[in-house]
């Protein structure tokens, strides 16, 4: 059986909070986090703040080393060999930091001076991205005055240019414009398809749900789900989905009904002119008893919809009883 | 049992420098052995056989010998620090002053024959040696004497009185006296080498050595690139290389005239205080200077994109340092050729070792200061915390030393009663010791060193050797620390 492009097998990472050198206090980060991305996929990194989407990206990247666990790309621990390993990353920090006296061109010389990079390989590859992401217009300004948006997309060229097998990028969006994000997307897609393996974890579930063909969330430093989003949507209807009604009246009895079954909670329950809007989450099955229920009770029910399962839901769901979201 | 699972685990986890730790170890033996051939082939502690010596003074009759019976006619050889006191007219006085006069400590009554002899004090005791020294040896140079207990007899007028004096008196010709130095540099040319293999088979296990040194070098370039033309260089660059240059010229002519403030120096003198200066301004430089890196770069996330390359951390450090050192040390090193060179025009020539360690020491003391900075600006929490960090540092080592040397002696116990307690060999030996606390201070010990034709010298308690070592292992250390604690970041 082939490798997995990069592997995370419980992976374990504490903070220690020093003082004076001296450890007074650790909070957990990453608990035994195991997941696999596959070469060619774009997985979408999703979870709550601090659920340790960050702390694994950097151990991910060597920026932080994990405690336990391994990480391997290949099939081979990447402590066993940093200097390959590291070689194969690219990746964008969600706090792009680069030299403001720096020109773009400066930028990318310094950083593609840690690969085996020749200078006009250097000037080569990093005026086509340059151009690729639209700063070919401002090679003369210096980093200071560059937008965000255009420091992110420089902060990717210096990412893209030792041509890695796999792309990571922690929140790639945030700050940029819609055009922006329009404009990154597609060049991802384009990048994608040419077989750069892509990781990214990203707040916005639209644009996850619209780019990734994998998802994994993690919360509170483990993995809870990961796999093809669509196979997460059906994992997730199996256990519970949305159904809006419109019905004639909607009293405390047809509530206290409902709430009786435990598998029923009631999401929404708002006038809608002439009638109510009730939104219900249960299992798939118990639907003829809800409906025979209200009508035994003499509700007129005018309308029965299921909602289909957004990413968002699932997040939701996955990440219930977690506020910080 | 855990203890060894420990010991094994932190073993195996230095996989990489484990030939160095294997050389240092061999190194340790080497010196204990060292330390022993000294013990075992000669006395070490002169002082403790003269201390057995006893000056019996009766009416007509005066007794100069040792407890020890057996000592007599026997030849010891004795090791220790030398002190030179010819015999002439300036040192005793003219024959007619001095012709007839015993003197306890030496032992002897001088007379004509005295003029072409001297005595020398090796670690406290006399030893008389039939010949003159001048040019052969020197002050504070460390020597063995194979020296011979010889009685004496002489006659002297005491209170109108006619004396016989009988004085067993330790002698020597000026053949039986050796530098200590050929035997030492036996020894530490063997650790050296030993050393420099450790490190060679160490340095193998790095892996992509290459490709890191080629990393550093990219960093050294680009620091030194960004560090030179900021404006607190310039600025800082302009004031210590007026002063650096202004310094040497005044040193130069105070060899020659006097100063209220520094009075006259001699040719050593001058380029010893000449590098304490290099050492005042130069650390401000070093400090001012890296007090940005590290903490800034981590505010303005500047560093993770650098994590994030296939570079060791160790790299980028070291990288760093150097890169800094050349911001610093290259308006350095041309202040203090100028410097230099007025200097001599103004005054003398000091000796070529001590103009080559002035330089090259000075390239070390600004890296060990860069180092030595760095690992405030990893540890420190906040911007503030980094230049309070640094600028203590500076005050503590550049110009309150004394005092905090003067204030360790008080609590433990050194006494500084008295108006001249600077000159007293207690006090000078505890402050040279402390010394090696200070990269200032080591600065101007090995810049002194090389005064020397030998490293085989006392400098006022501290061994030449030990200066010696100690300005290699202070940048070293620094170095290893600052990595040692950019590392731990990496933990988290």
């Amino acid at each position: 059986m082939a490798n997995s492009l990069l592997e995370l097998e419980e992976v374990q990472k504490d903070y220690r909070i020093r003082n004076f050198g001296r450890v007074i206090r650790t909070s957990k980060a990453l608990n035994k986090l195991s997941f696999k991305v596959e070469k060619g996929q774009i997985f979408g990194f999703l979870g709550p703040n601090g659920a340790g989407k960050t702390t694994a990206i950097k151990c991910i990247t060597g920026i932080l080393k994990c405690d336990s666990g391994t990480i391997s790309i290949d099939g081979e621990n990447i402590e066993n060999n940093v200097f390959e390993n590291k070689n194969k990353i690219g990746f964008l920090p969600e706090q792009v930091g680069l030299y403001g006296s720096l020109t773009a061109q400066q930028t990318l010389e310094f950083y593609g001076g840690f690969y085996s990079l020749s200078e006009s390989i250097i000037e080569e590859r990093g005026g086509k991205l340059l151009d690729l992401l639209g700063l070919s217009n401002s090679l003369v300004k210096t980093v200071r005055e560059y937008s965000l948006g255009m420091r992110k997309r420089l902060a990717l060229a210096t990412a893209l240019l030792h041509e890695p097998e796999i792309l990571i990028l922690d929140e790639p969006t945030s700050g940029l414009d819609p055009r922006g994000v329009k404009a990154l997307r597609t060049l991802l897609l384009d990048l994608n398809e040419k077989g750069l393996t892509i990781i990214f974890s990203s707040h916005i579930l639209s644009e996850v749900q619209e780019l990734c063909t994998d998802v994994g969330i993690i919360n509170n430093g483990k993995m809870i789900r990961q796999g093809p989003i669509s196979k997460i949507r059906e994992t997730v209807e199996k256990t519970a989905i949305k159904l809006s009604l419109r019905v004639n009246i909607f009293g405390k009895k047809d509530e206290k009904i409902l709430n009786e079954n435990k598998d029923i909670s009631i999401l929404e329950n708002k006038e809608l002119g002439k009638h109510k809007k009730i939104i219900l989450k249960l299992k798939e099955d118990l639907i003829p008893w809800v409906t025979n229920k209200l009508v035994e009770n003499g509700t007129k029910i005018f309308s029965i919809e299921p909602h289909n399962t957004t990413l968002e839901d699932v997040f939701l769901t996955e990440t219930e009883g977690d506020d910080d979201v | 049992m855990m203890f060894k699972d420990k010991a094994i685990k932190q073993w195996k986890s230095n996989y990489t420098w484990q030939p160095l730790l294997i050389a240092i170890s061999i190194i340790l033996l080497i010196a204990i052995s060292h330390k022993v051939h000294w013990e075992i082939t000669t006395e070490t502690d002169p002082l403790s056989v003269w201390n057995d010596r006893k000056v019996t003074e009766l009416d007509n009759k005066t007794t100069i010998n040792y407890s020890n019976e057996n000592l007599l006619n026997k030849t010891i050889t004795f090791k220790g620090v030398l002190e030179i006191f010819p015999y002439t007219n300036t040192s005793i006085g003219t024959l007619e002053e001095s012709n007839g006069t015993f003197d306890k400590i030496d032992g002897l009554v001088y007379s004509e024959d005295s003029y072409s002899k001297c005595m020398i004090n090796l670690n406290g005791m006399r030893i008389l040696v039939n010949g003159s020294l001048e040019g052969k040896f020197y002050e504070s140079e460390v020597v063995t004497v194979e020296a011979t207990l010889i009685e004496r007899s002489f006659n002297y007028e005491r209170n109108n009185a006619n004396i016989d004096l009988k004085s067993q008196i330790w002698e020597a010709e000026i053949d039986d006296i050796a530098l200590a130095d050929e035997k030492d540099y036996y020894f530490f040319g063997v650790e050296t080498i030993i050393f420099a293999l450790g490190l060679y088979f160490s340095l193998k296990r790095v892996s992509n050595l290459n490709e890191q040194i080629k990393f550093a070098k990219h960093i050294a370039l680009f620091e030194f690139k960004r560090g030179f033309k900021t404006p607190r260089m310039i600025v800082l660059g302009l004031i210590f290389f007026v002063f650096i240059v202004g310094m040497g010229m005044l040193l130069g002519q105070l060899q020659n005239s006097s100063n209220s403030i520094l009075g006259t120096m001699t040719t050593k003198g001058s380029i010893i205080q000449l590098s304490y200066f290099t050492f005042m301004i130069g650390s401000m430089v070093a400090i001012g200077i890296s007090v940005d890196t590290f903490h800034k770069e981590r505010q303005e996330n500047t560093m993770d994109l650098l994590l994030a390359r296939p570079i060791n951390r160790e790299t980028i450090v070291l990288g760093k340092a150097l890169g800094l050192t050349m911001v610093v040390g290259i308006p350095v090193f041309i202040a203090q050729i100028i410097g230099l060179y007025f200097m001599v025009t103004e005054g003398n020539m000091p000796p070529i070792g001590s103009m080559f360690a002035f330089l090259f020491f000075g390239q070390i003391m600004i890296f060990t200061m860069v180092t030595f900075q760095l690992c405030l600006a990893i540890s420190a929490r906040s911007g503030s915390s980094v230049v309070i960090y640094g600028l203590s540092a500076w005050l503590l080592f550049a110009l309150v030393w004394t005092l905090a040397v003067i204030t360790i002696a008080t609590v433990i116990g050194v006494d500084i009663n008295g108006e001249n307690f600077e000159n007293d060999p207690d006090y000078q030996k505890f402050a040279s010791r402390m010394g090696l606390l200070n990269p200032g201070v080591i600065y101007q010990m090995v810049v002194g060193l090389f005064t020397n034709r030998t490293i085989s010298v006392d400098l006022e308690g501290v061994p030449g050797w030990l200066a010696l070592l100690s300005v290699i292992l202070w940048p070293i250390m620094c170095l290893r620390m600052a990595t040692w604690l950019f590392k731990r970041e990496m933990r988290g």
